[in-house]
């Protein structure tokens, strides 16, 4: 209807051939195959806007690339999208426009909020699949999110490769201890009793517990109670920028030499590039491959290419792209297996499609091969930042949890 | 006043229609609501209910606001407690949906009076001030509730039922929605019609006043918080049960700013301009896509240009009006009134 | 109990309060000259903060020359709202002023955005970066640094309050406007030098406070913790600003260390309620609350 509506608008202004020619600017290949819809709730506007506009871009871009290799079983993908200014209900709202008007098999969901919040009706449409910017824990749930996966590991997931990690480091009967930084939101709660109690498990001690607002405030009491606790290792969670640097400087300040780790949201560029050399030695968990790491393969450098193809002057492409990219690689194989089996695109069938995921190769994207589980990929690596050369460097071997 | 329309009673003076043109144009209004949802496709049935919810929570605010003079900041977690206790009562009991929002609409009125009592002390905007406290804490007990509201994760509902039928799309939603909205509505419209809804707007008018023609001022004042959290309360409810699900962070104070924006924007103390103020500030998004969308094939750049538009016409919107039209569209909505009846005769 | 434990973090609370104070006093030489109350200071404070960004950040000037600057964009913006926004509201009742003030923040985050994008930002460092310590007691430094800067603008306005004949004007239009008028006082100038004033000192804590804390389109929550301390010290009481906000400085970082970090606003707004109840014209404020 939004498009219907879209083109009489602008046929009334007079330039109808035009916007017939815009509306499917994609460089669709001439194939005569119903077109298979990528949705998608992105967050162009509003807090995650500075991840959002990346994932579009990794959207948009993939799509362009898998239409210039003949789309999917000769399918050409659509990627259909609205800006939600990451509120709930503009995303609900984007929601039952783009599926109004468009068979949707898979979309991509802006917030954990979001996706718990269209879960109901998911559930009793069961046409279409769903994952996107959130790796909570609960999605994971595959009764009540039979339909929602996680892109990559969820965030208890992520705290387990990092506690694995950490326990990797300790010399024989003296594991080291960690502290939990988090911001007070459903957001930074998510791991948080499940990674300390998967901590207690593996003897490593959480020495002390720091919860926050997010973005701007002033920590030094809290990083007064860090001094006493002396943590080996400090995890953050929660947070994409503050209040992680003023941590790192004043208790470098303070002359510790605390390790600082953090999950995928905050562990991208921006954490170089605003904190500069105070950025050294940052830890990071991450499931893809960083777009300038040493890495290669197949996908990998097609993403490079259609990456320089669609923006030249871009550089460096952020883990937001990296994430956009790789939901609709895993959404090109779910289809893709649905209709060799020559299915129907229903929830159920994709659903299943996903979970018969196994050892499946990524062409670099993922620098192991990946299985599914319960709706998730839990696999990722631990990278440092190396200031000097403002990048993120493989620390770890992938972590691919059972 | 009209021409040929002198009123010999009271009763007729305070009806509610005064016309038969008006008896005319609202049926056709309710008739064109209840044919929509037939006709509407899934987005705008959405945007429908979202629409009638708003109204719900608008009027409220406007009997507080709008009527008595005292500024609420504590709205969306009045809501709040609404669709908690909807939420509660789907999980643990049975009942149907018109006792879990009667029950919902009690409970926040409750709240609503016991933050209202600071009201016998100040007034103002020093009011303003103990509701925002009152959100404060109503947030905090959201998040840290986890017996009762399940922390930061919240809760996740049933769909609303009655007599064996559960009500699960926004099709069915909205038959619960609307239907309550107009019917609220029209219970407010009554009250300004009875002795309270006077006293609440002499309250507003000169307390002072007020009291000395025999107004109870705290009592009344303690009514209009109940009346006003009752409404909030159903339209949280109502929340709780459209999406589902209820987090802390479903009730940002940035809500209870929206529906203060809704008030004066509609009109302050105005119950159809609150209508068309809660219509109006819940399509501005939808428009501002709209618009971005047709922008966007020939500026690539637009949805980043587009989106801090919507705050900043959102706030302009409410420094604009309030300026230039302080009576809202409710004043606006007259003006056009009054231009077509008396039109062609002047113009 | 960990004495030493207690006292920095007591410290450190103490000097964040300090900060508090220098809003609250911009927060009440504009509430005491005007009779408005200003929602939209925290967003002052972050439109001067991201001013800063642009003059120390993008334009690459020395930060001791952009922090002037970056005050004085602030404290024009203060003078710009009350001659377009503010004074077409005299006379309104106060609720409207209010939500003028509402409106404005909104409007302040938006062009923040469309100016600056919504990404996190960081100030560029300007603080000396060596550990500040009182006897035993560490003090993290950019609070100190922020705190001194802080405590020497409050020095200077409350000598230019007591001294200069600007000062005197304003506190004679706070106590008497009529009168003030007659005595060939221009009431309107007054009016929008409160507003270049408060949004001075607003903007100077902006800074200072996105200094520790970092900056986003969020930042103007930090208002919320403001408004605690104006009304907790009395809407036009100088001094109750300053008390008050040391005092809730101290409580939010004290119960946020002791109880976590979501007892922080909790915390302060329970003393928020119970002076609403017992003394709603503040601990210093003056008693004219009309009570009916």
């Amino acid at each position: 209807m939004f498009k219907r509506f879209l083109t009489r608008g602008l046929r009334l202004a007079g330039i109808g051939s035009v916007a017939a020619a815009l509306m499917t600017a994609a460089p669709v290949l001439a194939q005569d195959k119903e077109p298979i819809v990528f949705g998608g709730s992105i967050p162009l506007s509003g807090v995650f806007a500075f991840a959002g506009v990346h994932i579009h871009a990794g959207l948009t871009d993939y799509t362009n690339w898998i239409n210039s290799q003949g789309g999917i079983n000769g399918h050409p993908v659509r990627y259909v999208m609205e800006d939600t200014g990451y509120e709930v209900d503009r995303s609900v709202a984007a929601f039952k426009k783009i599926t109004g008007s468009n068979r949707v098999p898979v979309y991509y969901g802006d917030s954990t909020g979001f996706m718990k919040t269209i879960a109901s009706e998911l559930n009793s449409r069961g046409t279409t699949l769903m994952s996107g910017a959130s790796f909570a824990t609960a999605l994971t749930d595959n009764q009540t999110y039979p339909y929602q996966f996680i892109p990559g590991p969820n965030y208890t997931q992520m705290f387990g490769i990092i506690l694995e990690y950490i326990a990797m480091q300790g010399q024989e009967g003296d594991k080291p201890t960690v502290a939990f930084v988090y911001s007070d939101t459903e957001f930074g709660k998510d791991p948080i009793e499940n990674g300390k109690a998967k901590a207690a498990e593996m003897g490593i001690k959480v020495v002390e517990e720091i919860v926050t607002k997010p973005g701007s405030v002033d920590v030094s009491a809290e990083v007064l109670k860090l001094r006493r606790a002396r943590p080996d290792y400090v995890v953050f969670h929660g947070y994409i920028l503050s209040p992680i640097n003023e941590f790192m400087v004043q208790m470098r300040q303070m002359g510790l030499d605390t390790q600082f780790m953090g999950t995928f949201w905050s562990s991208d560029k921006l954490i170089i590039d605003r904190m500069g050399a105070d950025a050294d030695g940052y830890m990071g968990v991450m499931p893809y491959n960083y777009y300038d790491s040493a890495e290669g393969g197949p996908m990998l450098e097609a993403l490079r290419s259609q990456a320089q193809k669609s923006d030249p002057d871009a550089g460096y492409r952020p883990t937001a792209y990296m994430q956009g990219w790789f939901n609709a690689m895993v959404w090109t194989e779910v289809v893709k297996r649905t209709l060799d089996a020559g299915k129907e695109l229903t929830g159920d069938n994709l659903a299943a499609s996903l979970a018969s995921i196994q050892d499946w190769d990524t062409g670099g994207i993922i620098g192991v091969p990946v299985t599914v589980r319960d709706m998730s990929f839990p696999v990722g690596r631990i990278w440092r930042v190396n200031a000097k050369e403002a990048s993120y460097e493989p620390v770890s071997d992938w972590i691919h949890l059972n | 006043m009209r021409i040929g329309d002198a009123k010999q009673s009271y009763e007729a003076d305070e009806a509610i229609w005064t016309s038969s043109t008006q008896k005319f144009w609202f049926a056709v209004f309710l008739l064109v609501l209840a044919v929509f949802p037939f006709v509407a496709d899934a987005y705008l049935l959405y945007i429908g209910c979202l629409v009638g919810i708003a109204v719900i929570s608008t009027t409220g605010l406007n009997i507080l606001t709008g009527f008595t003079g005292l500024i609420s900041l504590g709205q969306a977690g009045f809501m709040g407690v609404g669709g908690y206790t909807v939420a509660w009562f789907s999980l643990h009991t049975a009942l149907p949906f018109p006792l879990t929002l009667l029950l919902a609409g009690l409970l926040t009125a409750a709240v609503g009076i016991l933050v209202g009592l600071p009201s016998l002390r100040v007034k103002g905007l020093y009011l303003a001030i103990a509701t925002l406290a009152a959100s404060v804490f109503l947030h905090f007990i959201f998040a840290e509730w986890q017996a009762v509201t399940g922390g930061m994760g919240g809760l996740s509902l049933p769909p609303a039922h009655l007599f064996g039928l559960t009500f699960q799309s926004d099709f069915e939603m909205y038959f619960i929605i609307v239907p309550l909205a107009v019917v609220m509505v029209l219970a407010a419209k009554n009250v300004f019609r009875t002795r309270t809804g006077r006293a609440f707007i002499a309250i507003r008018d000169r307390d002072i006043s007020a009291e000395i023609l025999g107004i109870n001022l705290l009592r009344y004042k303690l009514m209009s918080f109940a009346l006003s959290s009752f409404y909030a309360g159903v339209a949280g409810g109502l929340f709780a049960y459209f999406y589902r699900v209820v987090t802390p962070e479903s009730f940002p104070l940035s809500l209870s700013i929206f529906y203060l924006a809704a008030v004066i924007v509609g009109g302050m103390g105005n119950l159809l301009g609150g209508i068309l103020g809660a219509a109006f500030m819940t399509l501005i998004p939808e428009m501002l896509n709209l618009l971005t969308a047709t922008l966007t094939p020939f500026y690539p750049n637009a949805p980043v240009f587009m989106s801090p538009m919507l705050g900043i016409i959102f706030g302009a919107l409410i420094v604009g009006f309030l300026i230039f039209e302080p009576n809202g569209l409710g004043e606006i909505w007259q003006r056009v009134r009054r231009f077509f009846r008396l039109w062609p005769f002047r113009n | 109990m960990d004495w030493l434990f207690f006292g920095e973090i007591s410290l450190a609370g103490l000097a964040m309060g300090g900060l508090y104070g220098l809003i609250g006093l911009g927060f009440v030489i504009i509430y005491k000259a005007t009779r408005v109350i200003n929602f939209a200071i925290g967003e002052i404070m972050m439109f001067a903060a991201y001013l800063f960004l642009a003059f120390a950040g993008g334009m690459e000037m020395s930060p001791w020359v952009a922090l002037p600057l970056a005050v004085l964009g602030g404290s024009v913006l203060g003078g710009v709202i009350e001659k377009v926004m503010i004074r077409p509201m005299l006379g309104e009742s106060s609720i409207s002023v209010v939500m003028v003030t509402i409106g404005l923040a909104s409007i302040l985050v938006g062009l923040v955005e469309l100016g600056w994008g919504a990404d996190p930002q960081l100030l560029p460092e300007f603080l000396p970066r060596k550990p500040v310590f009182l006897g035993e007691l560490y003090l993290a430094p950019k609070i100190a640094y922020g705190f001194l800067i802080g405590a020497t603008l409050l020095l200077v306005y409350l000598l230019y309050f007591r001294f200069s004949r600007g000062g005197v004007a304003l506190r004679a239009t706070a106590s008497d406007q009529a009168a003030a008028y007659s005595m060939g006082i221009n009431v309107r100038r007054v009016f929008n030098l409160a507003w270049v004033f408060g949004s001075l000192a607003a903007s100077l804590a902006g800074v200072l406070v996105a200094a520790t804390g970092g900056l986003s389109p969020q930042f103007g929550a930090v208002g919320l913790s403001v408004l605690v301390v104006v009304i907790v010290g009395g809407l036009d009481s100088i001094l109750g600003a300053l008390i008050a906000g040391l005092f809730i400085g101290w409580l939010e970082t004290v119960a946020g260390a002791y109880l976590g970090g979501q007892y922080r606003m909790p915390a302060t707004f329970a003393v928020l309620a119970v002076i609403l109840v017992l003394r709603p014209y503040g601990l210093f404020g003056t008693h004219e609350i009309e009570r009916v």
